[in-house]
């Protein structure tokens, strides 16, 4: 089927924002919304059904979170481009948002000016981020402090694999230190050598890691 | 002395008549072998007295007049002659007379004890029930506080601020029109989208102070590093976040009680102590969970002014609701030092450990 308009989807729960993205990504000639939905489930559906190119997600749903949404999304369709759309501080959630499979992150303060932009980019093939966002990310990489996850466990001694795999299935430090029959000093002792070796700045962004390596490699 | 009264009161009334009989008979037998030149009249106000405390007035008043008969009784046995057979029951009259108004006295004396001991208890009960009234008044309305600024918070991040962005995307819409007709005003527009993107921004900022906490477990780690670094700025101090272990805290209610625990102390250190370098830091260890702010400040003032009592009170406050102990005090390296501790295992025991 030959498109003479980039289609797009559009799942927020507030029927305003869905109004004005309609009128707004109608004014332009290359675009048209081709549906929309306030609730994840539906959207799935929908968007399954009728194959847009892009999809606008918001994380906050009524039912469930736009998260697990895109990985959805991106398990039934692969090819489709997503641009997340939310009031949540992206230095919080566009990591998160990126790795779960979307190719575009937009602060809803931000939305008005930057949408069309953000849709022409990932249309485009490319990725769609603020300049403040990617110029954390480009810190973060120089820094060395986004892991290039396969190397990992070379990285790591044996202990504090263990206790970074613990911390990635969710248990808490006193279960960790309990399960491998150490004392709590010892465990904090192993992850202050984790967060040197991996080079993360604090204990949130060593749990978010440890997290983020236990999804994607579940059978350590 | 009360108390030893109190515990005698406690067996039954059936032994205290027996023991009234009792010593009556003994000193009325001991009366009699000691012979009646030697009164021991005044030693049968003992039996009389536990009588009239422990049994009433009544049985103390028959208890007196037994101690009577037998004292009569025990004088005549043991020999007594009387110049007229008047002169005895003169005698007992007298004795029987006295008896009485002790019992009398003593009987009054009961009944303004027991009242007096009602009415402290009545007051007491009164008094604790006052008590834990207020404390769950005042427990209630920072619980209050709390969800009505979280719903607040909670109303300006997703309703609010979502009718805002309608708002941009509305004016963005007129704007690109206003373009496409080659209008001058096309510039006007854009600048209203911007004050209204900025709007957005103010009213989000008003949510995090209103609702600072994000509900995942991690949370408050990245709510605490967010603020030390907003107050780093806000303020020109340094305020560092420490924390060497990820701490997890799945009780939203705990969380956001110790996020303004450090919110507050932080504002003490800085508005009060004029303090230059905060440390907040989140500690767990096998017994507990720990949050702490320390600088180095003027210290606490003695005695605190009333307003920076009710501060801490506060804070003491919500360290109770979510079972802490709290402290705040001087540092002995001056600056103060407030903690927050909450055990591993609420409501149990410290266990001992191998």
């Amino acid at each position: 089927m030959n498109k003479s308009k980039a289609e797009i989807y559009l799942v927020d729960d507030h029927p305003l924002v869905r109004e004005w993205l309609t009128n707004l990504i109608h004014q332009q000639p290359d675009l048209i919304v081709c549906g929309e939905s306030a609730d994840a489930p539906h959207a799935l559906q929908e968007i399954t059904a009728t194959k847009p190119d892009v999809a606008i997600v918001d994380i906050s749903l009524k039912n469930g979170s736009g998260i697990e949404l895109i990985k959805s999304l991106k398990a039934a369709r692969p090819d489709i481009a997503v641009i997340v759309l939310s009031m949540h501080d992206e230095r919080l959630y566009a990591e998160r948002a990126l790795r779960a499979g979307a190719r575009g992150y937009i602060m809803k303060s931000e939305t008005a000016k930057k949408v069309i932009l953000a849709i022409r980019q990932v249309l485009a093939g490319k990725i769609y981020m603020s300049e403040g966002l990617a110029a954390i990310f480009a810190e973060k990489f120089v820094d060395g402090r986004l892991p290039a996850s396969g190397s990992l466990a070379d990285q790591l001694s044996d202990r504090e694999l263990e206790v970074f795999q613990l911390l990635g299935k969710g248990y808490e430090t006193r279960q960790v230190a309990e399960m491998m029959k150490v004392s709590m000093k010892t465990v904090q002792a192993h992850c202050a050598h984790i967060k040197e070796k991996l080079k993360l700045t604090n204990a949130a962004e060593l749990l978010r890691e440890a997290v983020r390596w236990q999804e994607n490699y579940p059978a350590g | 002395m009360l108390q030893f009264i109190k515990r005698l009161e406690k067996p039954s009334r059936l032994i205290a008549i027996a023991f009234s009989c009792v010593i009556v008979a003994a000193i009325g037998l001991v009366d009699y072998l000691t012979g009646y030149e030697i009164s021991f009249s005044v030693f049968y106000l003992l039996g009389v007295a536990l009588a009239v405390w422990f049994v009433g007035k009544w049985f103390g008043a028959f208890v007196s007049v037994a101690s009577v008969a037998v004292w009569v009784a025990g004088d005549i046995a043991s020999g007594a002659h009387f110049a007229s057979p008047l002169i005895p029951i003169w005698n007992a009259l007298i004795l029987l007379t006295f008896y009485l108004v002790v019992v009398w006295l003593l009987a009054r004396l009961r009944s303004l004890h027991q009242n007096l001991e009602a009415q402290v208890r009545e007051r007491t009960a009164a008094l604790t029930e006052e008590m834990a009234e207020r404390e769950r008044l005042e427990r209630e309305l920072l619980e209050i506080s709390e969800r009505e600024q979280r719903r607040m918070g909670q109303d300006l991040h997703d309703g609010l601020c979502q009718h805002l962005t309608g708002a941009t995307l509305a004016g963005q819409v007129l704007e690109e029109k206003l373009a496409a007709l080659g209008l001058a005003e096309t510039a006007d527009a854009g600048k209203v989208v911007e004050i209204v993107e900025e709007g957005i921004n103010l009213s989000r900022r008003l949510a995090k102070g209103l609702y600072p906490v994000e509900l995942e477990a991690d949370g408050l780690m990245l709510a605490l590093e967010e603020f030390a670094g907003t107050s780093s700025k806000l303020f020109k101090v340094s305020c560092r976040f420490e924390c060497d272990l990820p701490v997890l805290i799945h009780d939203p209610a705990t969380a956001g009680h110790l996020y303004r625990i450090a919110q507050e102390a932080v504002g003490n250190a800085i508005k009060h102590g004029k303090a230059m370098n905060i440390l907040i830091r989140l500690d767990a260890s096998e017994e507990n969970t720990e949050l702490s702010i320390k600088d180095d400040g003027s210290g606490l003032p003695d005695p605190l002014p009333p307003r920076r009592g009710m501060g801490l009170r506060i804070m003491a406050h919500r360290s109770a609701m979510i079972g802490g102990m709290f402290q705040a005090r001087r540092d002995e390296n001056g600056g103060t030092l407030v903690t927050c501790a909450i055990s591993a295992k609420p409501g149990s025991e410290k266990s001992p450990r191998e």
